[in-house]
């Protein structure tokens, strides 16, 4: 789903993870799902790949890491935001959306340069 | 299902938090995989797909499994760190606190600390710098001095030339060896004449001693084989001191003696010779010596340095030096036995007699460590125990009795870390000081700095030392039990019996050692009083004494200098204040030079050693100068001229060990290296004997030529009838008007001459005596602490003898019982030591016996006294225990 194949950017895998941990805390499983419906499954290319980014960002300090038990009387790590993780996703989202935007700008503009003439 | 949280999850499971990383991992990756399988099965698939697609959208188990398991471990290990600087961080602020809290004790325990380390410090600094640290040599470790003993002493002896030759000719030992004549006072013409120490090397020395010139080239091999030497080389200090270190110096000429020579090469800055040090080196060459058929055999000047060939030890080299100097004998020596060849590290060559006094300053500094720890430890102790609730409180609340341990030990360490950092700033002065008192009595390769190496020694010593006085109240806190302490509130603030004999024990120790040490600084003390009141035999009061250098150019031959000797007594006996004054090859107490003795009417027997008697050449007025007594006989005058029958004088000394029936006037003796063409010598005169070292008791046998017949050195001494220093303008302008050309040095009084021979054994006596002090300050603490806290904890005991009806005589007598004991278990432990000490410092004691009694009872009454004052207060303190206070 993500890293290597998906060509997805290291960055934008931990502000998926802090933008769905925004919700609440959540298990491994939990956020790839919720990570895979909210894009339309767009971004489905091994899973596995999003718990080395898990770690990292626990080790960062940005998310935090307790067991719990789940409805189903399951055990489960569960992760959830901590005010540095917070702090973070803000950051990242709005940097993200300039980002975005001013690719999107670029990619869909219709003034062609002075030397395209 | 009670809260359901937000998240859907039960809540925390604290019961589940797995403890290897391996098992967090797989269970978290279990648990994805699975809830993908169920998902995968509610969708329809067959359990076996829906595994199959799980793994598959899942990716390469194994490689998640193994990067998030070293992730997580790092991290695992990052927070056990973090877990154990805090609790440090902890115990420090807690340490802090609790050390603030009673700032008496540990103001007392940094300074105690800082003191002790600070001695061992400075003390181990110097001894790290004279004894453990390389020579300023690249082959250190493999070089060899080579002497020819006479007397006693293997660590002295200089070499004939003949003998550096035929070593040269046999040895298999040494890769290369070289040779070198003492340093001499020499003139340097600066801007104006400056006497310079000047000594002739062989070309060769540097190399042999693994040396390269700080610039220029060195000497080349043949520079030597000149009539005059036209090349020299300055030692680093003569360039910063004489050329101001400028650049440009290499391939300048200079004037030494009368004579242009072109400077080819400076020396390193650490470099110092392997004897004496120099401000100038001049290319030697032994063959000149060779050629004079006396001296060759018969002046013995010339070092001796070896390099050993690599694998040939300095004992292998030793034997093979003792059998050439076997055959020597034969060769040369057949009527007269005793030559000895010896060859003895460079180190040992150097260190020579400073290692005992460091040895013996090592050892009292580490007892001023201990007696500091037995005090600490038994500071530490009391404090412990008044902390005693404190402790039982707090393991009551659950702390750990392992945490506790480590907090006093925090406490304790942090303590000699201050103490520590402290101590090294003492040191630091110490060492200045030092320097300034020990310069003259310490090889002059010693750089007496505290280096890294030393820093490091003291730090490890302050921390073991932090650890040594912790651990015995830290273990006593972990064995203690809080229940007990708690319930029992009288013990709560009391010593047991079982501290109370550690304290006691603590104490003991400490007065045994400073019995020691004070017995040693007393024994030393006393050996340096009986060496310095005894009389040198002459009074060496108002003497003004200064050295002349005459050149060679202006005065080339003995007729010249006995002139110019008369001129400069006529002129300066002229002057008011002056009594008398007389002219010496070297000052008195200071003679080297000695000359084999023949007697005309007792040849030595073909076995016997040639005995070599301390000789110096005077002026007629000498012996009147120095108020020393013609027994017997005459003193020499003017009629012992170049031209009459050669005359000496001995000393009484001499007259009895050679003459012992009294027929010592007009016996004929011969001196030097045998020359059966001289003329015999007649001895006119006995005079009294003078101590010429006075580091020694006994007066050694000395004889005196006259100055008119073979005048040689030009040391002036002027008795004065008042202060002598006050004279020396006065006589510095006689002899300008003389010569104004002569340069005048070493201008002292004959008392700082004598002072300045003691210097090395007052070293180890002050220091030793400082050290006594320091101890019997500590001690006097101990003991203070131990009586104090024994009278507080009995304080209830008391009141209830007293109100019973005890007399205040009987309560200090309780006290005095149980506290004398520890203190007569000191002294009796001490009395060994004494003994130990007493052998450990024979050699320094210059007559004074091992056990000397006026310095060990004046040790011991010194310690009972400061034990006493120490003890007065406590005591009073208990005897004046109002009972209804205490008992209410």
């Amino acid at each position: 789903m993500f890293a290597k194949k998906s060509g997805l950017l290291q960055g934008t895998v931990e502000l998926l993870i802090l933008k769905t941990l925004s919700w609440g805390p959540m298990h491994g499983y939990g956020i790839a799902s919720w990570i895979e419906s909210s894009t339309d499954d767009v971004l489905r290319v091994e899973e596995g790949s999003l718990y080395p980014a898990l770690y990292r960002m626990t080790r960062k300090g940005w998310i935090k890491a307790q067991w719990r038990v789940t409805e189903n009387n399951r055990r489960a790590k569960y992760y959830s935001l901590t005010a540095e993780g917070r702090r973070q996703f803000r950051d990242q989202t709005s940097g993200w959306q300039r980002f975005a935007t001013a690719v999107s700008l670029a990619v869909t503009s219709k003034t062609a340069p002075s030397w395209a003439k | 299902m009670t809260d359901h949280t937000p998240d859907g999850s039960k809540g925390h499971d604290a019961h589940f938090v797995p403890k290897k990383p391996a098992a967090e991992v797989d269970s978290e990756l279990q648990f994805h995989l699975e809830q993908r399988i169920q998902e995968n099965i509610a969708r329809g698939m067959s359990p076996d797909a829906a595994r199959r697609a799980a793994i598959e959208r899942f990716g390469d188990v194994d490689d998640v499994r193994d990067a998030c398991m070293r992730l997580l471990a790092e991290d695992r290990r990052a927070e056990a760190r973090r877990d154990w600087l805090d609790d440090l961080r902890q115990d420090v602020r807690f340490a802090l606190r609790s050390s603030l809290r009673a700032p008496l004790f540990s103001a007392l325990a940094v300074a105690t600390l800082a003191l002790g380390i600070g001695a061992n410090a400075a003390v181990f600094g110097t001894v790290k710098s004279v004894l453990l640290n390389a020579l300023p040599y690249g082959n250190a470790d493999r070089l060899v001095r080579i002497y020819s003993p006479f007397g006693t002493s293997d660590r002295s002896g200089a070499l004939s030339a003949g003998t550096v030759s035929d070593i040269r000719e046999r040895q298999h030992s040494f890769e290369r060896l070289a040779a070198f004549l003492p340093a001499r006072d020499g003139i340097y013409m600066g801007d104006q004449p400056q006497i310079v120490k000047s000594m002739f090397i062989e070309p060769g020395l540097l190399r042999t001693l693994g040396v390269s010139p700080l610039r220029g080239a060195g000497f080349r091999d043949d520079d030597g084989n000149h009539d005059t030497t036209t090349v020299l080389m300055i030692s680093y200090g003569a360039w910063q001191r004489l050329f101001g270190g400028s650049g440009d110096v290499v391939g300048k000429t200079v004037r030494l003696n009368g004579i242009a020579r072109t400077i080819v090469g400076i020396t390193p800055r650490q470099f110092v010779p392997p004897q004496d040090d120099a401000d100038f080196f001049q290319p030697l060459s032994i063959a000149p010596f060779m050629r004079d058929p006396v001296s060759v055999r018969g002046s013995h000047n010339f070092g001796f340095v070896g390099l050993l060939k690599p694998g040939v030890t300095a004992e292998a080299a030793n034997h093979e030096l003792n059998g050439i100097g076997a055959e020597i004998e034969r060769l040369f020596w057949k009527d007269n036995r005793g030559f000895r060849l010896v060859g003895i590290p460079l180190r040992d060559a150097m260190v020579g007699d400073t290692r005992v006094p460091l040895l013996i300053l090592l050892a009292s500094a580490v007892l001023v460590l201990l007696i500091m720890c037995a005090n600490l430890a038994g500071a530490l102790l009391s404090r412990t125990i008044s902390r005693r609730k404190e402790f039982a409180v707090r393991v009551a609340l659950g702390a750990g009795r392992g945490r506790l341990v480590r907090q006093l030990l925090t406490e304790s360490v942090l303590l000699s870390a201050v103490g520590g950092v402290i101590g090294l700033l003492l040191a630091t002065v110490g060492l200045r000081l030092l320097r300034g008192l020990a310069l003259t009595s310490l090889p002059s390769y010693a750089d007496l700095r505290l280096d890294t190496g030393a820093v490091m020694v003291t730090s490890a010593l302050a921390l073991l030392t932090g650890f040594a006085f912790g651990a015995g109240p830290a273990l006593s806190v972990g064995r203690a039990d809080p229940q007990g302490t708690l319930r029992d509130e009288s013990r709560g603030t009391s010593e047991t019996r079982r501290t109370r004999r550690a304290r006691g024990v603590l104490v003991a120790a400490q007065i045994a050692l400073c019995v020691s040490l004070l017995a040693a600084a007393g024994l030393l003390a006393r050996g340096l009083w009986t060496i310095t009141t005894a009389p040198l035999g002459f009074d060496t009061h108002d003497l003004l004494t200064f050295t002349l250098q005459l050149p060679n150019s202006t005065y080339p031959d003995a007729a010249s200098r006995v002139r110019l000797h008369d001129q400069i007594e006529q002129a300066v006996r002229a002057l008011p204040g002056v009594k008398d004054v007389a002219v010496a090859s070297q000052l008195p107490t200071k003679v080297t030079n000695s000359n084999g003795l023949f007697i005309e009417t007792a040849p030595w027997a073909a076995n016997a050693a040639v005995p070599f008697i301390t000789t110096a050449r005077v002026s007629d007025d000498y012996f009147k100068t120095l108020s020393i007594p013609v027994l017997e006989g005459r003193a020499f005058s003017t009629i012992d001229r170049a031209d009459a029958p050669p005359v000496l004088i001995i000393n009484e000394a001499m007259a009895r060990k050679f003459w012992p029936k009294g027929d010592a006037i007009g016996a004929r003796v011969h001196v030097g290296p045998p020359d059966p063409k001289a003329p015999w010598i007649t001895i006119v005169g006995i005079v009294q004997n003078t101590r010429n070292d006075p580091t020694r008791l006994s007066p050694e046998p000395m004889m005196f030529f006259p100055q008119r017949q073979a005048p040689f050195g030009d040391n002036v001494i002027i008795r004065t009838a008042s202060d002598p220093v006050g004279l020396t303008a006065t006589v510095r302008q006689a002899i300008a008007a003389i010569d104004p050309t002569l340069p005048m040095y070493n201008v002292a009084t004959l008392d700082d001459v004598v002072a300045t021979t003691f210097a090395p054994r007052r070293l180890p006596v002050v220091l030793m005596t400082a050290f006594g002090a320091l101890a019997l300050l500590l001690s006097s603490v101990g003991i203070y602490a131990l009586f104090a806290t024994m009278a507080a904890s009995r304080e209830r005991e008391i009141g209830v003898r007293i109100a019973l009806g005890a007399t205040r005589r009987g309560i200090a007598s309780l006290i005095l019982r149980e506290g004398g004991v520890w203190m007569i278990a000191g002294l009796a432990v001490g009395s060994v030591g004494v003994l130990f000490v007493g052998r450990f410092l024979r050699t320094q004691l210059f007559g004074v016996p091992e056990l000397d009694p006026i310095a060990i009872g004046a040790a011991m009454s010194v310690l009972v006294a400061c034990a006493a004052l120490a003890l007065l207060a406590p005591i009073r303190r208990a005897t004046s225990v109002d009972p209804i206070t205490v008992l209410r």
